[in-house]
């Protein structure tokens, strides 16, 4: 608050200053607040979001895990159920495959894309599908020593004889020549819709990979069946349970990634979402509290601007008011200073000045004797000294009135009536101003209250006001002096003349003692400046107006009881 | 008979001057430069007028003039201010001083109180005069 004081201080061209200063300030008080609350919203709700994206992948991850590995599980046990119920014999009879196809189809809801037998040689002899797949032998895969050994085999997805991805399901019955396989197949295409069915928001998929890195379903960001992963961003290392991601691909793409081993262990499920995708939301509502903060910062900023403006030309005003005050202060003390000196000075003349005076009176006293008549240069030495008295004289009228001026007054304050006030002063000037064909017009307010004021001081400032109003009149013209009830508890006075006026640049100067525009020797230009001082000792103001050519206009301003007390 | 006048000033040159310009105008005139020597010398001496500076160092002249009222107040005194103090000339004058003069002043103005000053003083010591004839008559045995 100091800073801006002293900047006010510091005059006009701060005023720009103190408002930026301003301004400043008031933005930053309430835009920091803004911009933090803001922030801390903001941040509460992307952890919340993210928070919710991450559950929500987690969870799809599991559920999904869980519905694959029961299909598995399912699947198989149906087989199982059929090789136990079933005889070599007589499943490999057409009609008995094709019924527990139906079956199988119908409670798997037609997952299987075929159902096949094969006996202990690796022959196919029984089959039920759009492959001619009979008397194919298979003694020699992988898959089918394997489903001997374990009497239970899911394969990877694979191309085999047909060339479309698909995977098997096989299970065994029976051991060395008796024993025989029933193989389902299951489109991988089916299958793989189990995963590829998962939607979220635009991007949001899930898909399965081999633990050799291929793909096992469709992925729909790239990546058909069968097909090694690209990316490097999946790390398909070992581990339990459901875990979370978040990584960025060679694109520069980032995804929220949740992934999942099952089958044990060979199958990687991977349920994923683009991150700018799953924050969609949170970016939009980024954007808005964006858009809020910024209208929010603009209205304040011009809020605050136009405020300050206003504040600061009130200052400015409060600023000139001050300085007007100031400059009148300024002026009273001017005059006081310049009345002591001046009392000073003329009392340290006055004493030499009487010497003068009867010193010159005593040479022309002896100038006058009988003796000195027929002195040649007489009447040079006559003229000389009446012209020292003369001038003698002359300073002897400035003291006076600088001594007046100056003169401690003492004031007997009692109720005035002004009216009546004036009126003696215009009686004692009547008959002059009708020799110099003046009207003196009274322009009275009739119920003008009583003051309480000095009489003969009033008198005098009257006196001097109505003279100068006569010497700037000269011949013919009009003096009125009007009274009126002023603002506040005061009264006014108004001396008005239809002289010649004063000019602009002497208006100022006109209260200064010793300025006179008459000739020298006529005026001392101590009158005015009398009159301002008796004025501010009787509590009241007296100011000018004029018009050169027009006339001039003195206001006098007195309180009704004089505020100032003693005198 | 000759006006008597004590003039009193601090300021030498101004009363002697002020003095030889009086005795010009055939007035008998003593000068002092302070307030206690016209009090002393009022105490030897007659006055019909006493031209009294208000301003002086030491006794000033109001204080003068009421210890010389003390000593004779048959004496005019004539009050010369120095400054436009009226306020101290007025208060000399209630305390009995004929009239005051703002220095520096006109001699003929100065002529004009003194003669006025004389003949109020001159009047009264007649009365006084007449006053103790007739005292003078009525004691005396008819």
């Amino acid at each position: 608050m100091k800073d801006l004081y002293l900047m006010a201080l510091a005059g006009q061209h701060s005023y720009k200053g103190l408002k930026r200063y301003i301004v400043i300030l008031l933005c930053l008080a309430a835009g920091l607040p803004l911009g933090i609350i803001g922030g801390t919203i903001y941040y509460q709700y992307q952890n919340s979001l993210t928070q919710g994206v991450t559950n929500q992948l987690k969870t799809i991850c599991q559920q999904h895990k869980e519905a694959i590995e029961r299909f598995l599980v399912e699947t198989s046990s149906a087989l199982r159920v059929v090789t136990q119920l079933e005889t070599l014999e007589g499943i490999t009879r057409k009609d008995a495959l094709q019924k527990s196809f139906n079956i199988l189809q119908r409670e798997f809801n037609h997952a299987f894309e075929d159902l096949g037998v094969i006996d202990a040689s690796g022959f196919h002899v029984a089959y039920v599908g759009p492959y001619d797949l009979l008397g194919k032998n298979y003694s020699n895969t992988a898959w089918f020593r394997e489903t001997l050994e374990r009497k239970i085999f899911i394969s990877d997805v694979f191309l085999g004889f047909r060339q479309v991805p698909h995977f098997i399901i096989a299970v065994a019955r029976g051991s060395g020549k008796e024993a025989w396989i029933m193989r389902a197949t299951v489109n991988a295409a089916k299958f793989g819709s189990i995963v590829e069915n998962v939607r979220l928001g635009r991007t949001g998929e899930a898909f399965i990979v081999s633990k050799e890195g291929f793909f096992q379903t469709r992925s729909r960001t790239g990546g058909q069946v069968m097909e090694q992963v690209k990316s490097k961003s999946l790390d398909l290392s070992f581990f339990e349970g459901v875990k979370f991601w978040r990584v960025k691909d060679e694109a520069g793409r980032e995804v929220l990634r949740a992934k999942a081993w099952m089958r044990s262990n060979t199958w990687l499920l991977v349920v994923q979402q683009d991150v700018d995708d799953a924050f969609g939301e949170l970016y939009a509502t980024r954007n808005m509290a964006i858009l809020i903060f910024f209208l929010g910062a603009c209205l304040i900023g011009v809020v605050t601007f136009f405020t300050t403006r206003l504040l600061v030309r009130k200052i400015e005003l409060l600023d000139k008011a001050r300085t007007s005050l100031d400059e009148q202060l300024i002026q009273s003390q001017k005059l006081a200073s310049i009345g002591e000196l001046s009392a000073g000075i003329a009392h340290e003349i006055n004493n030499p000045l009487a010497v003068i005076g009867e010193e010159a009176g005593w040479i022309q006293d002896i100038l006058k004797r009988d003796s000195l008549k027929d002195l040649k240069e007489l009447d040079e030495f006559k003229d000389s000294l009446r012209e020292i008295a003369q001038q003698a004289g002359r300073c002897k009228e400035i003291t006076h009135k600088l001594l007046s001026f100056a003169r401690k007054m003492e004031s007997v304050i009692k109720d005035v009536d002004l009216n009546k006030l004036i009126e003696d002063v215009l009686a004692m000037r009547e008959r002059d101003a009708a020799y110099s064909n003046i009207d003196l017009v009274k322009q009275f307010h009739p119920n003008l209250p009583m003051i309480y004021s000095d009489p003969s001081l009033l008198r005098q400032v009257l006196l001097n006001l109505v003279n100068n109003a006569m010497d700037a009149i000269q011949k013919g013209g009009k003096i009125t002096v009007a009274t009126d009830i002023g603002e506040g508890d005061s009264v006014e006075i108004r001396v008005n003349d239809t002289g010649s006026g004063i000019p602009q640049e002497n208006l100022s100067k006109i209260f200064d003692p010793f300025f006179t525009t008459k000739p020298p020797g006529k005026g001392t230009g101590l009158g005015l400046s009398i009159c301002h001082g008796i004025i501010e000792k009787l509590g009241g103001s007296i100011s000018v107006a004029s018009q050169v050519g027009k006339g001039t206009t003195f206001s006098i301003k007195l309180p009704l009881e004089n505020a100032k007390g003693a005198i | 008979m000759l006006q008597r006048i004590l003039i009193v000033d601090d300021e030498e040159r101004f009363r002697t001057t002020l003095g030889k310009r009086l005795s010009e105008r055939g007035l008998d005139v003593e000068t002092v430069g302070s307030g206690e020597e016209a009090l002393k010398i009022v105490k030897e001496k007659l006055f019909d007028v006493i031209i009294l500076d208000v301003k002086m160092p030491g006794m000033d002249g109001i204080e003068t003039l009421t210890e010389l009222k003390k000593i004779n107040p048959n004496i005019e005194v004539l009050l010369l201010t120095g400054h436009a103090s009226v306020d101290s000339a007025v208060d000399g004058m209630r305390l009995g001083a004929y009239d005051y003069l703002m220095k520096p002043c006109e001699i003929e103005v100065l002529m004009e109180k003194i003669n006025g000053a004389y003949d109020i003083k001159a009047g009264r010591d007649d009365r006084i005069r007449q006053a103790e004839i007739r005292r003078l008559v009525d004691r005396s045995p008819s």
